[in-house]
């Protein structure tokens, strides 16, 4: 039988915590049988031995960026549907991972929420109230997070096995080298205007000219060598302290 | 500073550990809607506590700091959502006027961050269990739907546990950290390594979400803009 709307808006909506058992063995398998749920049980209504083989085709190792896997959901639903042999569906889930992943991450993790939080960041160096940023962060980011979320879910249920082509849609590439630069200037300039707000704590500007010789050399090297360059960035704020103390121990 | 003026009482304690449950839960299971960034979790830390804008402060240095460990795959990263909620928290029962409490803070908020961390890892493992035997949860949906809200309830009472043990310490370490008496050399060395450091994030921060365009000459243009802002406006 064919799922109802209804049925499809549940599925999208239990998308929202395809994490929410995440576990080493099945990742997000069974979020992902959890998220089928109202549409396997509307197509395989009056067939319990069907239901119980398709949940179970479901539950298995899963893994993909969160908010596209209910392009996932709805693909794999569809083609449980459209009484697509199991085996098929089985290896088209395995095929979808790499790219859900992948493209997810790029899109997402690296591009679309760093840009919004250093939008934000931006905004309260340049004056805007600290609850207002917030809130502007928050909305920004979730206009383009449940876009996301939708535009995957109807493309994966319109397209079915045929899905991976929307993969390859032009924006999904385009999007994150347009923002590149973005955040590029937005990460110098928040570090200068959030620089600025510590040493306004330390009511001491005369740094500021010196420091940044030094600082423009240390984020020189961080992007070159981000892994290395980050471990010094935690081992000179653990230095603050213990020169503290030292510092302490010698005045008496 | 006297224990009797930091704003913390028996009702804010319960809503900051109330909302460590609800922030830490966002990291991961649901609904991912990133109020549990150090950004938005420390800000309304600040803000349950009376001060956002020092909440706000810590959760942007604490932000920048965590933005080269994006979530990949099964990678571990810090669970920002308690650890900027106490970081924010901290510094802003504090007051604003001391260095030492920033750093404090901020250390707090990268310890707990990491602790979290680990605990995520327990709880993965936990889920491991509550999704076996397959079989039987394909025979039972309702079982499965059991566990899956039953892992995520978990969540949340990780993250109010995480926020219940840690808060208060880091509230009194702040507390001790403003009491002690600062030279002035003490002051540049913490304003040099933390501003060096998020220089350093920064940098980092950049490469991850650069894509090889080469972008480090952006990175410094950003900074002249924003040393031309700062002088501008002082």
């Amino acid at each position: 039988m064919k799922p109802l709307r209804q049925d499809l808006v549940a599925a999208w909506w239990r998308t929202f915590a395809v994490q929410g058992s995440w576990n080493y063995r099945t990742m997000i398998g069974g979020g992902m049988a959890f998220s089928m749920l109202p549409l396997l049980r509307r197509i395989y209504a009056g067939d319990p031995v069907r239901f119980s083989e398709a949940v179970g085709r479901h539950l298995g190792a899963f893994n993909s960026h969160p908010y596209l896997a209910g392009m996932a959901v709805g693909a794999l639903a569809r083609a449980e549907l459209d009484g697509e042999d199991p085996e098929r569906v089985e290896r088209f889930r395995a095929a979808l991972r790499g790219p859900l992943g992948t493209v997810g991450d790029r899109l997402i993790w690296a591009s679309w929420r760093p840009a919004c939080l250093l939008v934000a960041i931006a905004a309260f160096g340049l004056g805007l109230g600290p609850i207002s940023s917030m809130f502007l962060f928050l909305a920004l980011y979730n206009v383009g997070h449940i876009a996301v979320r939708i535009w995957g879910f109807r493309r994966g249920w319109q397209d079915g096995l045929g899905v991976s082509k929307a993969l390859h849609e032009r924006w999904l590439d385009i999007v994150p080298k347009l923002l590149a630069p973005l955040i590029l200037l937005l990460l110098g300039l928040d570090a200068v205007l959030l620089s600025r707000q510590v040493l306004n704590v330390v009511a001491w500007h005369g740094l500021f000219a010196g420091l940044a010789l030094v600082a423009a050399f240390v984020a020189l090297m961080a992007f070159r060598w981000p892994r290395r360059t980050g471990r010094i960035a935690v081992a000179l704020v653990l230095s603050i302290p213990l020169v503290w103390l030292g510092l302490a121990a010698l005045n008496g | 500073m006297p224990l009797g003026d930091i704003p913390l009482h028996a009702t804010s304690w319960l809503i900051l550990v109330a909302l460590g449950g609800v922030l830490a839960v966002d990291s991961v299971s649901w609904p991912q809607v990133m109020i549990s960034r150090p950004l938005v979790s420390a800000t309304i830390g600040g803000w349950v506590l009376g001060d956002p804008s020092a909440g706000f402060l810590v959760g942007a240095l604490l932000e920048l700091m965590s933005l080269r460990h994006p979530p990949f795959g099964a990678a571990r990263y810090p669970d920002t959502g308690p650890a900027g909620l106490i970081a924010g928290s901290a510094y802003a029962a504090v007051g604003i006027s001391s260095l030492g409490s920033l750093v404090a803070a901020i250390l707090a908020g990268w310890a707990v961050g990491w602790i979290g961390a680990i605990s995520v890892q327990f709880r993965r493992r936990g889920n491991e269990r509550l999704f076996s035997p397959e079989p039987e949860l394909a025979a039972r949906p309702e079982l499965l739907e059991k566990r899956h809200k039953t892992a995520i309830r978990l969540d949340i009472v990780r993250g109010a546990l995480l926020t219940a043990g840690f808060l208060v310490p880091a509230i009194l370490g702040a507390a001790w950290v403003v009491d002690q008496p600062e030279s002035g050399l003490a002051t540049i060395w913490g304003a040099a390594m933390l501003i060096t450091a998020l220089a350093a994030a920064a940098g980092a921060g950049g490469r991850t979400s650069s894509f090889g365009i080469g972008g480090w000459p952006l990175l410094f243009a950003g900074a002249a803009l924003g040393g031309l802002i700062a002088g501008i406006v002082g």
